[in-house]
């Protein structure tokens, strides 16, 4: 049985859709480390999660989790706000490639339409998700611990774990 | 800290694209949060907003590493901040300049008593990355600011009356710093409350319109003695209204009710409303907006204080310079035949000194109570001449609170009566006297 936390449908829909996602770890003098992914995909309810990221903007990132397992991840809708973090103690690596264009092409669609939305043309959101496929790290897990983060007092509240 | 200095990365500063912080825990789980606002306190320092108990706050009281990534609204280009927290503030300039900017952002949707500052965290800045990318072209830099300063000084100097120095401010803003749509404000001290004066760029000059103080932009800028510049109206209202859902039941909607409507744009993008003061007391709010985002840089904040200064320090000067001199010879009265048309009725209500020209508003306040004199001295003596120290004698006696600043009251009559076009006008006749016109006879109808 997994012990993956329950994503509320509304919550899940905006990370399926494809949204800001920021990417964190830590290294071992608890340091944090951070950057903006430039693609996601979300499978089996939330229960498989894989975020990508460019290694020239990431090292520490990418060194953090291969050194500590550890990895926070926040989805957020630019247009809407609604927010959710999710945090594993583990995660796996690989470089991606070439079947992970179509992934990386309907992110950015999404993206260009939530920045729109928000009030930003599309030049912002190519020229903040540009990267080289040869470049790009994708990092897979599966999450332990979700929380909602939408702006407010709720923000923070830990989502379920039943199923 | 290395060869970039945060005074080169201002232009994230801005709140237009909100930035994230990471945090770890004393366990070691990392954090990633939003913040609301990302505030530039000085070259090494810069302190984030704290609003709520949350999983940040937790990890940077136990772990103080930090670190922030912002992004450049213009460029697009990714930046790095490795900061180290050292203390929160509650008080002081620093927490009331950026309460001020995170309260403007929330005037847009009534969110005042909700989107609250609790505290400013501040934090020593140990290293900005600039990140690898493919980054837009930087704007061309702009120049010439410090000289248009220099000009709008210069025709300041050269004002003899309050109404030329509005205007002399309204046209150097249009004609130096390309300012399409810009006001002035005055501030009613016993009233708590903000009047139009002057404005340049509006459908309706607004002239008469009340802001309270603390409400919107330029009621907090005036409440807070601090410039409040907001660069992306539009998104700011989108964080507030996903904070809203939570609180809809407890925040009641602020209702502007106001006899004169605000002319202000009626989808601003971009804001910036400075304080005018003048030896520490606040005299009005001088506030500029445009339908762009991202309109008015730190450079523009910059230019508007020193132009804000000259104009608090010309507006006291042109006021104790009208006050010292006594009206002398009195001016040829001006024949004016009336014209043939039936009186005019003139209503003022003494509950707040508000007049109604035959059913149209006109004025409350101090310049009712103004006009309702003048009008009441003329139907009975026959008198057209007046001096602005006679005026502040009567007021004095009458509304002992509420006597301040004669000049901008008599403007704000002078410029009312102008636009109603209902056959009153006043005249200035020299420093300090003025005439007033009645090209029609009135009936005063006490209510």
């Amino acid at each position: 049985m997994s012990t993956a936390p329950v994503i509320p449908p509304q919550l899940l829909a905006v990370m399926v859709r494809g949204v800001s996602v920021i990417v964190s770890s830590r290294d071992a003098a608890m340091r944090p480390s951070l950057m903006r992914a430039v693609g996601s995909l979300v499978e089996d309810e939330g229960r498989e999660v894989t975020v990508y990221l460019s290694r020239p903007q990431s090292r520490q990132v990418i060194q953090d989790i291969a050194a500590t397992g550890h990895v926070a991840v926040v989805f957020s809708s630019p247009s809407t706000h609604l927010t959710v973090q999710l945090k594993a103690r583990s995660a796996s690596m690989r470089q991606a490639e070439e079947g992970d264009r179509p992934v990386l092409a309907a992110y950015l669609l999404s993206m260009e339409r939530e920045i729109e939305l928000a009030g930003y043309g599309r030049e912002l959101t190519r020229a903040m998700l540009a990267h080289k496929l040869e470049e790009l790290v994708a990092v897979r897990f599966t999450p332990e611990l979700a929380f909602d983060q939408t702006p407010g007092p709720r923000a923070g509240a830990r989502l379920g774990t039943e199923r | 800290m290395n060869g970039l200095a945060l005074q080169d990365i201002r232009a994230c500063f801005e709140g237009a694209i909100p930035a994230v912080v990471a945090t770890c825990s004393a366990d070691g789980v990392p954090n990633v949060a939003y913040i609301s606002q990302v505030f530039y306190a000085d070259e090494r320092h810069v302190a984030l907003s704290f609003q709520f108990f949350n999983k940040t706050r937790q990890n940077i009281l136990a772990n103080p590493r930090a670190t922030a990534l912002l992004l450049h609204p213009v460029t697009v280009r990714f930046y790095r901040l490795h900061i180290r927290y050292l203390r929160t503030e509650t008080e002081g300039p620093l927490f009331e300049g950026m309460k001020a900017q995170l309260a403007g952002i929330a005037s847009h949707t009534g969110m005042q008593d909700v989107f609250r500052l609790l505290g400013s965290d501040v934090y020593e800045v140990e290293q900005v990355e600039a990140l690898e990318g493919e980054p837009l072209p930087e704007p061309p830099p702009r120049a010439g600011l410090l000289g248009a300063v220099r000009r709008a000084s210069e025709r300041l100097a050269r004002c003899a009356s309050l109404d030329e120095a509005l205007n002399a401010v309204l046209a150097s803003l249009n004609d130096l710093l390309a300012v399409r749509h810009a006001m002035v404000l005055m501030h009613d001290a016993a009233l708590q409350r903000l009047y139009t004066v002057a404005s340049s760029g509006y459908a309706t000059s607004g002239v008469g319109s009340e802001i309270g103080i603390g409400q919107g932009v330029i009621g907090v800028a005036a409440r807070e003695r601090t410039p409040v510049r907001i660069g992306h109206v539009t998104n700011a209202a989108l964080y507030t209204q996903a904070m809203r859902s939570s609180f809809d039941a407890h925040v009641p909607d602020f209702e502007p009710v106001l006899e004169i409507p605000y002319p202000g744009l009626p989808q601003p993008h971009s804001q910036l409303a400075v304080p005018i003061v003048n030896g520490g007391r606040l005299l009005g709010v001088l506030f500029v907006e445009s339908e762009v985002d991202l309109r008015f840089s730190y450079e523009d904040e910059d230019a508007l204080v020193a132009i804000a200064g000259h104009l608090g320090a010309a507006i006291e000067l042109l006021q104790a310079a009208t006050d010292s001199l006594e009206a002398t010879a009195s001016a040829p009265p001006t024949a004016a035949p009336a014209a043939p048309l039936p009186p005019l009725p003139v209503r003022h209500y003494a509950a707040n000194d508000s007049i109604f020209l035959g059913d149209t508003y006109l004025i409350k306040g101090v310049a009712g109570a103004i006009l309702w004199k003048l009008l009441g001295d003329h139907v009975r003596q026959g008198r057209t001449e007046f001096t602005n120290r006679e005026l502040r004698l009567d007021l004095a006696l009458r509304l002992p609170d509420v006597a301040d600043n004669l000049e901008a009251r008599l403007l704000l009559l002078q410029r009312r009566l102008v636009e109603q076009g209902a056959g009153l006008r006043i005249e200035k006749t020299g420093r300090g006297r003025f005439r007033l016109v009645v090209e029609r006879a009135v009936q005063l109808v006490p209510a």
